[in-house]
């Protein structure tokens, strides 16, 4: 059999998939392919992730339009954005930014929703990427995701995300939105690497993720993050959270 | 092409190879790659990366564009810029989006039928600079070069040097306009009238305080992104404390250790009471005492520091605390503790900006804020408010013998409108033209300018521009159909900023110059063409050449001739990597203490003024004689101030605070005594916003604001941009809308005493109660369809997101109905003060 | 709101038409092997036969709504689709997928041995329907059991991450299943020539409304579990469900789709019709209009619960971030 963990090249995946065909063995092995890319016990491989200084977000967009720009992505749909929380009485009041995109979950609902192995984390560097040569556009995944970081891709049908650059991380170079961060707010790298300095800010720093309930254990961290809610309103505060987007609730 | 599944499969083996050892990828794991590089997501393939400089607002920022396929895909930030250390905004990066505009205007248009009713012919450049050409020289042959108005709104560095200095300069016409006085030509002047040069640099890299009046610099601001980033750094990781006094939470005020609510128009009381708790607490002891020593304070150069702090302390008695949380609002504690806090953190910059001075009382508000600064010790220090840096160009000059040019006295506003219109009144030149009394342009041509939509008074600018009695022929350059452009006789579609050559020098907050180059990221577009090459022809075309055939040249003997840039490669080095600054400069503190050379003041025609103190070189002035200069003195001779040479303080002279566009000493003046002859209080004193002593209980202030992610009206069809900011409701205090009845998202009409407009409320607690605050930006009516929905003239369909927008709304404009009003100090545009009624319609 | 909605009326119909047809062919492939050892006796064939002829029929046409539906097919990969038979794993997709296919597959032989003139290939046609029959029970179910869980595996959708999500629309498969046979005998002439036969097909139609009623009994008792857990829970999912609670912007498609035509105005008609028989051991005798319209409403209500639930799902989310 083949080596199961080793998942890196689509390629090889795809001759995979094709063995899901010959026989019902291999095919149910196919199931542990995600999993077995879960958890980066082997301590060796590098697992991207991102670490969102709230305290040094200004609210900019650039990094949603760096985003927008690097991908082109259609009107309408957004890989990145940013959310306003404002909050308070007059004169207490407060607004902060939460910067949004894909958490590259340890624990990705989307993977264990997709029906073609189209979404998948790659075993190498923990980067959850959707093949859209594989992708039919079922939206399965888009139920899934907590976060709602997903859509269809109105001109390839097939459902896109954020995937931290993958295009400009394996030439060595930051992702876009990390690239122009006027508040110098992202912090990108290797979470296995003791060294990086993302590793060092979060070992010095209280930190947070979003939705934490959800089991996904994301791999997008934020330093003084907001998480007051439009639901809070419920308990009497004032509470607006605007985002942006064609969606203009967060859900 | 690789497919996007190799690709994927290739970002996997360099990744791998990386790691086993190559450098790139374990800076990327480390701090950001500097590597102003560029790759394609689709075939993975290199992008041309291209350094370049923004233009998207005034900032100016040097970028890296990337091509692939002759494409401009996007842009990014410059890593090797000193200015932007590698940071680019929103906007700056949605520029993509100005090259690909579908609604851009790609051809000479010439109107047909009516003025303003939509109708174009495509005609050719030859039509089109013939025309203009004959029109031209038929006024220049008959003696009335003044007659052609040229009209600019952002218009810097090389393309002011090319058209204004060299083209206008030698076709002679001085009927040029500017449209500073409706963006801060008040803070300008008021800087000149107290120190000298007028643009100022805060030094956030070395401060440990911020006070902030009115500035919305995380959002806005004319250095915007070199700026907020190391503001933004500041804060958390120096904990730098700021203060910003804002009458709504912006987002710099959000960041802002703490956001002081003020009513609009009385940050002066609230400065002149900081200066009060200053000199009552003693608290100028130090560096601010030190400082007084290149102060004016009273009408005589030659006063001592312990003259002037008396005289201060004397003046600033009237404005307590208490005094100014009648008028402003905020509590006399708040007023205490902050001017406390600021006073004893040293060095502490001070800021502000249109929120403080786009007001009737703006004048003193800028010269209150100077005084402050200034007696705290906190001006040209590091980490205070520094005097700007920027590049110094060397430029081909053009003909040598150039005319006397003439102006008409259209600029400045009706006569003793505006005691020192420095930056002239550019709101008020079409109602000039109207009124027809100082005469009136027979061609009026405007220039990255939006009449139209940028000024108040909005249906009067549509009324004088539309009228061919009042204006016979105008011509705008632009490459966007705009609303004034649709109000014109020739469109010349001039080359985005993205398409055409510059040199740029904006100024650098790390306080040493940076040299950077502006140059095509692809050829231009259709027939446009960059109006300084345009310039050029037509010149030619008049018989003046100007000695270059293009801006591209005029840019690249620039190059050669600037000391440090042409010794590092010139041309190619800038076009190569875009920007210069050189290593071993130093920052640029205290050049007031620099102490003139003995030389310079014996000098061929330097003379001493007895009355300022001042050497000045009459030579460079109006006056005819030196007899004539000595009787006149230094204050009352034109243009005296160019002859400045140095400032006598004690028994040294020093450079001092050297003056630009009106003879002010080579003091930092807190007493003007400029001020003072033109019948204004010669210190920095209270009056209030007439308009606002009289309002009535149910009527609210207007103020107006920008948004971090649109630049003016020039922004919108920015689909990136647009996409994200559309809309933009009145903002109003809970407690205000419950008052008139208002309920969040309910539609409102907004009626000032010249018009009215209807927009939806959000009601939000982010405001002061008693205002409503609406952003610019929005309510176009042309610009193209991601702005307005209105398709113009032969636009094309070729962008596919056109049918993915789906924004309905477009918003409100604020201009409809907010006066032309001028400071009568400055001539500012007073923005912030209209007085409205709000109802629920 | 509207770019919320990601499956919106084709996948609420596919659902829909999934369970319909799985519940016809259980009904179908039960009453079958049930047969004359239960009490449908003769008629258990004839009520096979429409269970086994309707069931494909929602089934293959909500598939291709599904594949029209797809991001893929809309661009024009019309046969991307089949990247679904490249591999098999966990996804309640993917599993649904080969359920599907094989129910497909299994359902169309099975109606074919109802067909008596079609050629058997030397097989047993009485044996190849029986053993067809075991297998499309199962299979049924799981189809039913499927649409539920396709929607219920996800923490992301409070209003759908519940097992009783599934046990739900199994529930109204079987309902809408059983409806859909007792609606198209009613639709159909030929109750049956002689005496003998209406008196058999008065007796199976009983025996199927009495089933609905029951199953509707199982419905509302699930559904009252799925309300009152949820009420009871504090957080995600209390705050998803108020959607269709009063005054919420589903209460009118639930109280009224949902609850009033597809489960109370059935039930209670049902067992006016049921209880005299069952009690009292009177005539089981309902008239055509009434024969038509309970089904109906059941239907209807099938796929109300159906069109609740998808968009409930999307409209709601966990709070709180
Ligand atoms: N994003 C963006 N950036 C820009 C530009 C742009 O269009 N968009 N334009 C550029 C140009 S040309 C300029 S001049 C600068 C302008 O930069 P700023 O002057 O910083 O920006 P504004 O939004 O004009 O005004 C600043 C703030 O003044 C507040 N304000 C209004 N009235 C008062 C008052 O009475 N007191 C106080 N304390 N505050 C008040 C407003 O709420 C607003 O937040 O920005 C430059 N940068
Ligand atoms: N309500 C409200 N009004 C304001 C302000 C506010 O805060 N609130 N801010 C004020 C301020 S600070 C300023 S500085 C003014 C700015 O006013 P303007 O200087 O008039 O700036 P824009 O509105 O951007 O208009 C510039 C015009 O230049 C044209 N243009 C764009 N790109 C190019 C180019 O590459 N070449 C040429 N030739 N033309 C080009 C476009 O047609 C555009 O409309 O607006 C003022 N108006
Ligand atoms: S954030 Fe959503 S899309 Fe991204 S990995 Fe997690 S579950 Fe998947
Ligand atoms: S839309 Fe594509 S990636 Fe998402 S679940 Fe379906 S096949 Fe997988
Ligand atoms: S990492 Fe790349 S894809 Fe992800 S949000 Fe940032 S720019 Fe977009
Ligand atoms: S670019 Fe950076 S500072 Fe700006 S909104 Fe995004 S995360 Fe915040
Ligand atoms: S601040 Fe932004 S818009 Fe202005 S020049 Fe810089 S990048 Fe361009
Ligand atoms: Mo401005």
């Amino acid at each position: 059999m083949k080596d199961q963990t080793d998942i890196s090249g689509v390629s090889e995946r795809r001759e995979f998939l094709k063995g899901a065909l010959a026989g019902a063995g291999t095919a149910v092995a196919a199931v542990s392919i995600p999993k077995a890319a879960r958890g980066a016990e082997s301590g060796t491989k590098t697992r991207y992730g991102m670490l969102i200084d709230v305290r040094r977000c200004i609210g900019c967009q650039a990094c949603s339009v760096a985003c927008k720009a690097e991908f082109d992505v259609p009107l309408g749909k957004t890989r990145s954005w940013v959310e306003y929380v404002e909050k308070g009485e007059y004169p207490n009041v407060s607004r902060s930014f939460l910067p949004r995109l894909c958490n590259h979950c340890e624990q990705p609902d989307c993977v264990d929703v997709c029906p073609t192995g189209a979404t998948f984390k790659r075993d190498e560097d923990g980067i959850v990427v959707v093949d859209p040569d594989i992708c039919i556009g079922c939206k399965y995944c888009i139920q899934a995701c907590p976060y709602d970081v997903r859509f269809i891709n109105p001109i390839t049908g097939t459902a896109d995300k954020c995937d931290f650059c993958l295009h400009r991380v394996s030439q060595g170079l930051v992702p876009a939105c990390v690239e122009s961060c006027i508040g110098d707010a992202r912090i990108f790298g290797d979470l296995n690497d003791s060294h990086s300095e993302i590793s060092k800010r979060l070992a010095t720093n209280p930190v947070s993720v979003l939705r934490p309930g959800m089991g996904t254990e994301p791999n997008v961290y934020y330093i003084a993050a907001d998480h007051a809610d439009e639901s809070d309103r419920e308990k009497g505060q004032h509470v607006r959270v605007t985002t942006h987007r064609e969606q203009e609730a967060r859900r | 092409m690789a497919t996007r599944r190799e690709f994927l499969q290739l970002g996997a083996v360099t990744a791998v190879a990386g790691f086993a050892g190559a450098p790139a990828l374990t800076a990327a794991r480390e701090l950001r790659f500097k590597g102003n590089k560029g790759f394609s997501p689709k075939t993975g393939e290199e992008r041309k990366a291209i350094p370049s400089a923004c233009w998207q607002c005034v900032t100016r920022c040097p970028f890296v564009g990337y091509v692939e396929n002759q494409r401009l895909v996007s842009i990014g930030p410059q890593m090797n810029s000193i200015r932007t250390e590698g940071h680019l905004c929103a906007k700056g990066q949605a520029g993509v989006n100005q090259v690909y505009d579908p609604d851009r205007i790609l051809y000479p248009l010439k109107r047909v039928g009516k003025r303003g009713e939509g109708q174009w012919k495509r005609v050719s450049w030859n039509e089109a600079l013939t025309e203009v050409a004959a029109r031209l020289e038929k006024l220049r042959d008959d003696g009335h070069p003044e007659k052609f108005m040229f009209h600019y709104g952002r218009m810097k560095a090389s393309a002011s040097k090319l058209i204004k200095s060299v083209f206008l300069a030698t076709y002679g016409t001085k009927t040029i306009g500017n449209h500073t006085s409706i963006c801060e030509g008040g803070k300008w002047t008021a800087q000149e009238l107290t120190w000298g040069s007028h643009y100022d640099n805060w030094d956030i890299d070395n401060t440990r305080f911020v006070l902030n009046f009115g500035s919305n610099c995380l959002e806005a601001h004319t250095n915007h992104t070199p700026i907020a980033e190391r503001l933004a750094r500041a804060l958390v990781d120096r904990d730098v404390r700021m203060v910003t006094f804002d009458v709504r939470l912006s987002n710099t005020a959000a960041k802002s250790t703490r956001w002081v609510p003020i009513k609009p128009g009385t940050d002066l009381a609230v400065v002149l009471a900081m200066c009060n708790v200053v000199m009552e607490e003693d608290l100028y002891r130090g560096e601010g005492e030190n400082f007084l020593e290149f102060c004016k304070v009273t009408a005589h150069p030659d006063a001592t520091v312990a003259e002037k702090v008396a005289v201060l302390k004397s003046h600033f008695a009237q404005y307590t605390p208490e005094w100014a949380e009648k008028i402003s609002g905020v509590s006399a504690d708040t007023i205490r503790s902050v001017a406390v806090e600021f006073a004893t953190s040293k060095p502490a910059c001070l800021l502000s900006y249109r929120g403080a001075v786009a007001h009737e009382n703006g004048n003193d508000t800028e010269r209150a804020v100077q005084t402050l600064a200034a007696i705290t010790g906190n001006i040209d220090n590091p980490g205070g408010r520094c005097k700007a840096v920027g590049a110094s160009w060397k430029y081909p000059h053009g003909p040598k013998d150039k005319p006397k040019a003439k102006k008409l006295k259209i600029l400045d506003g009706f006569k003793g409108e505006a005691a020192f219109p420095t930056h002239h009144m550019s709101h008020h030149v079409l109602k000039m033209i109207k009124d027809g009394r100082a005469g009136r342009p027979d061609v009026y041509m405007w220039y990255c300018y939006e009449p139209v939509y940028a000024n108040g008074a909005v249906s009067e600018n549509i009324e004088v521009l539309k009228d061919e009695s009042l204006i016979p022929y105008s011509v705008c350059v632009s490459p966007f159909y705009s609303e004034s452009a649709a109000l014109a006789d020739l469109i010349l579609p001039d080359a985005t900023y993205l398409e055409r050559w510059d040199w740029e020098d904006m100024v650098s907050p790390s306080q040493v110059a940076e040299y950077y180059l502006r140059q095509p990221m692809v050829a231009p577009l259709g027939e446009v063409r960059d109006f300084g090459d345009v310039c050029c022809e037509l010149a030619e075309r008049m018989g003046f050449p100007l000695g270059f055939n293009s801006k591209e040249e005029f840019v690249r003997e620039s190059c050669e001739m600037t000391p440090g840039v042409k010794d590092v490669g010139g041309f190619e080095y800038m076009k190569a990597q875009g920007v210069w600054h050189d290593p071993k400069a130093k920052p640029k503190y205290y050049s007031y203490r620099k102490h003139v050379k003995l030389e310079a003041l014996a000098g061929d025609g330097v003379i001493l003024d007895d009355a300022t103190g001042t050497y000045w070189n009459w030579h460079k002035s109006k006056a005819k004689s030196e007899e004539e200069a000595k009787k006149k003195g230094y204050a009352h001779t034109k243009n005296a101030y160019k002859g400045y040479v140095g400032q006598q303080i004690g028994t040294s002279t020093y450079s001092g605070f050297k003056p630009d566009k009106v003879n002010k000493s080579g003091y930092f003046e807190i007493y003007s005594s400029l001020m003072e002859e033109k019948g204004f209080p010669p210190l920095p004193t209270y009056t209030a916003v007439p308009s606002h002593e009289t309002m009535r209980s149910n009527e609210l202030i207007l103020t107006t604001y920008k948004v971090n992610v649109q630049s003016h009206s020039r922004t919108q069809n920015c689909k990136w941009l647009t996409e994200i900011y559309h809309n933009n409701p009145g903002w109003i205090n809970p407690e205000t809308a419950a008052v008139l009845g208002i309920a969040e998202g309910d539609t409102i009409r907004v009626t000032s005493a010249i018009g009215e407009m209807e927009t939806t409320a959000k009601v939000t607690p982010a405001v002061i109660p008693g205002i409503i605050s609406v952003s610019h930006h929005c309510g176009h009516w042309e610009y193209g369809r991601y702005a307005s929905g209105n398709k113009s003239p032969m636009a094309s369909d070729d962008d596919p997101d056109l049918k993915r927008k789906w924004w309905v709304r477009n918003g409100v404009h604020p201009n409809w109905i907010i006066p032309n009003n001028p400071d009568p100090v400055n001539g500012q545009h007073c923005w912030m003060d209209t007085v409205v009624t709000v109802a629920k319609v | 709101m509207v770019a919320e909605i990601y499956w919106g009326l084709p996948v609420i119909f596919y659902l829909f038409l999934a369970g319909l047809g799985a519940g016809a062919l259980t009904v179908s492939a039960y009453v079958y092997l049930r047969g004359n050892g239960g009490a449908f006796g003769e008629d258990h064939v004839t009520v096979a036969r429409y269970g086994a002829f309707l069931a494909p029929i929602p089934v293959i046409f909500g598939c291709w709504l599904l594949i029209f539906e797809l991001g893929s097919f809309q661009v024009g990969d019309w046969f991307k689709w089949i990247n679904l038979y490249l591999v098999i794993n966990l996804s309640p997709m993917s599993i649904g997928t080969w359920l599907l296919t094989l129910f497909i597959g299994t359902s169309l032989v099975y109606a074919c041995t109802f067909v008596p003139f079609m050629p058997m290939l030397g097989l047993n046609r009485e044996g190849l329907k029986r053993a067809l029959a075991w297998v499309n029970v199962p299979l049924g179910i799981s189809v039913a059991v499927y649409t539920g869980v396709l929607l219920g595996a996800m923490a992301a959708r409070p209003f759908w991450n519940t097992p009783l999500v599934a046990l739900l629309f199994l529930l109204s498969s079987l309902s809408t299943g059983t409806a859909l046979i007792l609606f198209a005998r009613a639709m159909l002439p030929g109750k049956g020539a002689d005496a003998a036969a209406k008196k058999g097909f008065h007796h199976s139609n009983y025996l199927l409304t009495f089933s609905d009623t029951l199953l509707i009994g199982f419905e509302i008792v699930a559904i009252f579990l799925f309300l009152i857990f949820a009420y009871l829970t504090v957080g995600d999912v209390r705050h998803a469900i108020s959607v269709i609670m009063l005054g919420g912007s589903l209460a009118v498609p639930f109280w009224i789709g949902v609850v009033a035509i597809g489960l109370i105005l059935p039930a209670l008609a049902e067992l006016y019709y049921v209880v005299p028989k069952l009690v009292y051991h009177r005539e089981f005798a309902v008239p055509r209009s009434i024969e038509l319209i309970v089904p109906a409403a059941v239907i209807v209500g099938g796929f109300m619960l159906r069109y609740v639930v998808v968009i409930a799902g999307q409209i709601t989310g966990p709070i709180g971030i």
